[in-house]
This record gives structure tokens, sequence and C-alpha cells, in this order.
């Protein structure tokens, strides 16, 4: 395993969930399937309590030159776009009577696709 | 206040079946969803024929640029390629001398196409240039020797290929009779684009045909975004039209301006904040996702600057178009991003789904929030869709039923059945006259 993920300081209260800082959909998607609701849940709520900060920290830097220290919260955020589905319509990580989400596999180097 | 001039000017239901009565209103045959055969009629009359879509033009933007599109239902695989001319030509990924494939990865970008077998080379056209010990072939003519060219031709910045070197149509005059509406739509605005695939154990046209209609979206979205689509005072979710053409067809639809997904000016309209945080119809991270999505795209346009077939009836509601270029391209066309969607046959019970959506490009980190919720929950809604594909062929394949029963508002089933059915017996007379 890697060296825990570190946040900035002002946001090192949420370094417990720092888990989520993943860089791509495949993983972020694999990490909310391999969660609990209740674990689901407390990340939500806790990213949630501080979106705002988050989001005005985040937009002082230009999406293609994010500070590699900010990569991590960023992607904490786009994980709660991840499990967005899941608190809102399904109340839990699986989509009921879906189709297996591993088998529909996100193109993460399609050229077209957003680099962050 | 739902019911426009149109709706009351004629009753909505059975308004289909009678604009196109050629279509029949009878129960639709299984036989076509599960026959080897019947596939085997459908590759040589249609996909060996017609223009399908493969990909974006900018998606290989510079000269040498190239991806590769396997084309199963077509017996082919080509190398989308663009020249130093900057023409996107399809050439046969088959080399000339032995037969090998030219290249192996599924993109990339190269000077020439080399073949790792014995080393032949080609310019980017497709032209033969390059033969290691060319002196021991008996009269080798490079200029009978290029790779084999399949046709290729661009709309609106979507790439089509027609492994017909001469089709008996031409791009313009397949697409343009329904869809020359369409031209002016800001698809190459649209650059942030994800793309997922998926090989489902179904027909092509059985996974194709649930996403023709929205009879389903109460049933399959009860969870996610039924709520999203205008009900009348039934509950009924019926398009505000449809079109049939001789090869295409088009749905447009309405949506709820109370839902995130049912208003398209949702982000800069809806005080999701303070109205309907966290009510059923906007949960608290849809209202959040809402407020940091808001200005925040770097495409801001208005819906009267979108060409005329976009809402061809311009309901006050309108939420999005369904359209569908045969046989198997989906694109729908909202004002803010679209979805582009292959359904790419592999046999008569496998289905490549190739699927896209195109945002535009957001200007800092809460907009990118905004949009990857959006496509999160579009591609959760589509593993809804894809859950019941492979029961349905299942069904189809055990044979208790030899025909599936379709309502008025299923009628681009019904459609798409149609053509594929007309082109089959207009291609088997044509054989037996030949």
């Amino acid at each position: 395993m890697s060296a825990p993920v570190k946040l900035p300081p002002e946001f090192a209260a949420l370094e417990p969930f720092a888990h989520w800082a993943l860089p791509t959909e495949t993983a972020r998607n694999h990490h909310r399937h391999e969660s609990s609701a209740a674990e689901i849940d407390a990340f939500a709520e806790a990213m949630l309590a501080r979106f705002d900060e988050i989001v005005a920290r985040l937009n002082e830097f230009p999406l293609d030159a994010m500070p590699e220290q900010w990569r991590p919260l960023y992607w904490m955020l786009l994980s709660l776009a991840e499990v967005a589905p899941a608190v809102e319509f399904y109340h839990g990580p699986q989509v009921p009577d879906g189709y297996d989400t591993r088998r529909f596999v996100a193109d993460e180097s399609f050229p077209l696709r957003p680099r962050m | 206040m739902d019911a426009t001039e149109n709706h009351e000017a004629e009753p909505a239901i059975s308004r289909m079946r009678e604009r196109y009565p050629e279509l029949g209103s009878g129960p639709l045959p299984v036989e076509p969803y599960i026959s080897p055969a019947y596939f085997e009629l459908e590759k040589r009359h249609i996909f060996k024929r017609v223009w399908q879509h493969v990909g974006r033009e900018a998606e290989i933007p510079r000269p040498g640029d190239f991806f590769v599109a396997d084309l199963p239902a077509s017996d082919a695989s080509l190398i989308v390629i663009r020249g130093r001319d900057n023409v996107i030509r399809a050439l046969h990924n088959v080399c000339s001398h032995r037969l090998n494939k030219v290249v192996y990865e599924p993109r990339g970008s190269a000077r020439r196409l080399n073949c790792k077998f014995h080393g032949w080379s080609y310019e980017l056209d497709g032209r033969l240039v390059g033969v290691p010990d060319e002196k021991y072939f008996a009269d080798l003519d490079r200029d009978q020797c290029g790779l084999t060219r399949a046709s290729a031709d661009v709309w609106q910045g979507f790439i089509f290929v027609n492994i017909d070197p001469h089709p008996s149509m031409s791009l313009s005059d397949f697409l343009r009779p329904v869809y020359a509406g369409l031209e002016g739509y800001p698809f190459e605005r649209m650059t942030n684009c994800y793309r997922w695939r998926t090989v489902v154990n179904c027909n092509w046209k059985l996974a194709l045909d649930a996403f023709q209609e929205t009879y389903h979206v109460r049933y399959v979205h009860g969870r996610s975004i039924a709520d999203a689509l205008r009900q009348d005072e039934e509950g009924s979710m019926l398009p505000i039209d449809c079109l049939c053409g001789d090869f295409h067809r088009r749905l447009s639809m309405a949506g709820n301006p109370k839902t995130v997904y049912g208003n398209p000016q949702a982000a800069s309209t809806v005080d999701a904040s303070t109205q309907q945080a966290g009510t059923q119809r906007v949960g608290k991270i849809a209202a959040v996702a809402l407020k940091a999505g808001r200005g925040a795209t770097k495409l801001s346009f208005s819906a009267a600057d979108l060409p005329p077939a976009i809402n061809w009836k311009k309901d006050p509601d309108w939420v999005f178009d369904i359209n569908v270029i045969f046989p198997d391209f989906y694109v729908s066309t909202r004002p803010n991003y679209y979805q582009a969607y292959n359904f790419r046959p592999i046999a008569y019970n496998r289905t490549l789904f190739d699927s896209r959506v195109y945002y535009p490009e957001m200007k800092n980190a809460g907009g990118r929030f905004y949009q990857e919720y959006m496509k999160c929950v579009l591609r959760d809604v589509l593993l809804e869709d894809l859950g019941t594909l492979e029961q349905i062929q299942a069904g189809c394949e055990t044979g208790p039923k030899t025909h599936m029963i379709l309502q008025d508002y299923e009628l681009m089933v019904r459609h798409n059945a149609h053509v594929v059915n007309r082109l089959i017996r207009e291609g088997e007379s044509r054989r037996q006259v030949a």
C-alpha cells in the first residue's frame, strides 16, 4: 500500500476519507461498489459539510494546472459525484436490477476524455 | 398547462399508427431477434451496404492519426485515418502481401503504415510505398497493391464508413432527408467526451429497441430519473412527437422542469440551493452540483441558437430529441450535451454497446463536479437499461412466445423492424433477379 494521502492542512479533518481520493472513474466506481451504504453516506455527509469551501478553493486553480497537493481533494470531490446515485436513488452502492458495473468499462484513455 | 395547441387539436394516443399505417399495428415476430439465418441476411443486405458511424473527426485531429473500427457484421476491420491532405479515409486492415493485420493497436499516430510481418509499407492514403527485397517478386505492380479502400465520409463531425467502395447512396443522400435540419447543432463544441463499452449477450435490435421508446421509463428508471419526464394527467410519459423516414426515426421528449435531469436549464434557472434542496426531486448532492455548475461551462448558447429540427414541435418543456440513424446509431440532441450510442452487432445474440456522452468543456473544478454528477447518473441509468437486455434475449430464445406486442408509442421499435425487413426483402429479390 502507498503512503496515506495528505490533504492541504485546512482540509486535514477529511483525511479519514482520503481513501476516496482516486484519480479515475473506474477506481472511484469500484471503490463505491466495495463500500457499504453507511460508509458511502458518511463520506457524502463529510464532503457536503465542507462543500462550498472545497469548491471555492479548487476553483482558484485552472483545471489543467491543478497543483499536485490539491489533486487528492479534487478527486474526492469527483468521488462525491460517483456516490451521488448511490445516496440519492439507490440507498446503497448497487444499481438494483442493474447490469454489472464491472462489465460496463470506461475508456479512460479515450482522446476526447478530459484529463482532469 | 402541459397541453400544447397540438395536443388539443388531436388526441395524443393513436396519432402514430394513423400517421404511419404502412407500419401496421399487429404483433412483431421474435424470429429476427434469435435467428442466425436472419442475421446473415442482415449482414449481407444491410451491414455490408450502409453507412455506419465509427467516431468523431476530433479523435484524429492530425495527419497520420488513426483508430481501428471493427465491424463484425460487415466482416471488416478498418483503419480510419487522416491523410496528409487532411482527408479521412477507411482502409481495410489487411496487408496486400500475406494478409496480416497492418496495425495491431486500436488507435495511434503513424507516419506510414508498416506491416510487421515482412515490412511492407503504406502511405497514409493506403498506397504501397515500400517492399523489402522487391526485386525477388515477379512483376509486382505497386499501384495495384495498396490497402483496399472502403468508403468514408463526414457529417457534422461524425465519421461514417461504408465497406462498399461504391455505395448506392452518398452519406449526404442517406442522412439529409431526415437530418438536414440538425445541421448547425454545436456538436463540435461539446468536447468533453466520456465513453463506456460492453458486449451484451443480446441481438442488436433488442438493445437498440430499449432506447427508442419511453414506455419503460416509469418502471426501469423508477428509482432514478423517471420523474424527469413530463407526465400527462394519467401518468403516461408520452413523447411530444415521432417522425419516421425511409431509414431513420426521431422522437421528441418533454421534461419535468422541476428536476435536474428534466430541465436543461437547471444549472442556470432552478434555484435548487434555496427552494428544492433535500426534497425528493432534488437531492442534496444534486443541489450542490447545480450550484457548482452554474455559469461554469465554457459554452453557452440558448435554445434560439439551435437549428430548426431540434424540438421541432417547439414545446416549452422540451428536454431532448432522440435521433436514430439507421441502422444502429443513436444520437440524443439536448440543449447542453448529447449522447452518441452504437449498437454494433457481433453475432445474432451478441452486441457491442459503445456509448459516449459529449459535454462542453468546464471552466473549473465546480463545473467538472456538476459534469461528473450528470455523467455518473447517466452511467447508472444506462446500467438500469442494460439490466433487462440479456434476460429478454433469453426470454426470446426459450421460445414460449413467437411475437411481441407493441403499443402506439413503441412505434420506433416497429419502424426499425420494418426497415430491416424491407431492406432484406429488396436485397433478396435483387439477388434472385441477378
